[in-house]
């Protein structure tokens, strides 16, 4: 209760670098003097890294559920057409399987396993599928996107289906995967570099004399 | 049509949960609540017969955006957690409730689901070409992915574009700022 004291009144909005800026000369004088006591994560203890516990639970039921949802991920895409679904929601499913294998297993081994040139590339190379399923009508004498030309002019037995559904398949579903992945290692990535003046071992631990619950945490 | 029990419950659901997202103090509660109410809206539009939107909800709103949250929390620091919920902020609920009375006005003027008189009807020849000839026309049953990936594939494709640009720049800005820091 004391370490409300001055800011009781606007302190709801809760941004760290807000507190930080506007609360350090009323503090201890360290940095981030609010950030400390509540600095424990909500996944895990460890200062180190802060977001990965491994637990046998979480790697169980990841193992047999990661397969059927990235089944179910490409069935949503590949049968789009047909029923309920399509590469948007394909795509953003089998983004999420690759999160849930990077909760249970840890973010940097699933980082080492798919590097950021794949997951960017991926992405690079749906927009390029879908421009190439754009231009490629062009040369065959129709106009941008007009897939009935597949079938009239370069004879793909259901052209209009066929490339209508490599834009699904081959364009927004990859597109829509990697950035949910890519969003996902940019934020896990992001904060390990900004948060590491007071993320580190060392500083918490050094104003942890101010708040007891912190330093039951540090203690070990 | 009268709302049949699902919906009430679910009205209820949704709204609690809408309510709690806002009241609780805890970010970690806020942001659990918060895939709670999307669920719930998920299975609204599987209720009102719009499965493709349900699936998005479901993968992007109750998914997606949970995991993110909760490893921006992770990575950062969780504030807030001497009491349960906020405190009542008057000129924000004042405000908040001006604009829901507001909002909830015009309801009374909408046409009910289904009927005839609704706006949708007073082009038929346009809205029933989409279902009757989107088989012909593109070579798919779901008529939903024939007007997004054929019918309007230009601005399909655009969007496609604003996402892999706004995802890229997203991961550059990022970078930049681990590399100023260090």
């Amino acid at each position: 209760m004391s370490e409300r004291g001055p800011d009781g009144e606007a302190d709801d909005a809760g941004a760290p670098r807000d507190q930080a800026a506007g609360e350090q000369p009323a503090g201890t004088g360290e940095p981030f003097p609010r950030a400390a006591p509540d600095s424990r994560s909500v996944l895990g203890d460890d200062p180190s890294d802060g977001t990965y516990v491994e637990s046998q639970v979480i790697m169980s039921t990841v193992r047999v559920i990661t397969p059927f949802a990235f089944t179910y991920g490409l069935f949503l895409t590949f049968h789009g057409g047909a029923s309920p679904g399509g590469g948007f929601q394909g795509g953003a499913i089998v983004g999420t399987t690759v999160l849930m294998i990077a909760f249970a297993f840890g973010i940097e081994p699933t980082r080492d396993w798919l590097a950021n040139t794949v997951v960017v590339g991926l992405a690079a190379a749906g927009v390029a599928a879908f421009a190439l399923l754009g231009l490629l009508p062009i040369v065959g004498g129709g106009r941008f996107l007009e897939h009935a030309v597949f079938a009239t002019e370069f004879d793909v037995p259901h052209g209009k289906k066929y490339a209508l559904e490599g834009v699904e398949i081959a364009a927004i579903m990859p597109i829509v995967a990697a950035i949910v992945i890519g969003l996902f290692f940019a934020i896990a990535a992001g904060f390990v570099g900004a948060g590491s003046p007071a993320g580190t071992a060392s500083e918490p631990s050094a104003e942890s004399g101010d708040d007891a619950t912190a330093a039951g945490g540090d203690a070990e | 049509m009268a709302p049949g029990v699902i919906e009430l419950v679910l009205f209820g659901f949704v709204l609690a949960t809408a309510l709690a997202t806002a009241a609780f103090k805890d970010t970690l509660a806020t942001i659990i609540v918060f895939a709670a109410y999307s669920l719930g809206m998920a299975i609204y539009y599987a209720l009102l017969l719009a499965p493709d939107v349900a699936m998005t909800e479901a993968a992007i709103g109750a998914g997606v955006t949970t995991l993110l949250l909760l490893l921006t929390v992770a990575k950062t620091v969780r504030p807030g957690r001497d009491e349960v919920f906020e405190r009542v902020h008057w000129p924000g609920i004042l405000v908040a409730g001006g604009l829901t009375v507001a909002v909830l006005v015009t309801v009374a003027e909408f046409p009910a689901v289904g009927s005839p008189d609704a706006p949708i009807w007073s082009h038929p020849e346009v809205t029933q070409y989409y279902i009757a000839e989107a088989y012909h026309d593109t070579g798919v049953e779901n008529a939903v992915t024939a007007v997004l990936a054929g019918y309007r594939g230009f601005d399909t494709f655009g969007e496609a574009v604003v996402v892999f640009a706004a995802g890229v720049a997203s991961l550059v800005v990022l970078h930049s700022e681990v590399f100023t820091r260090e």
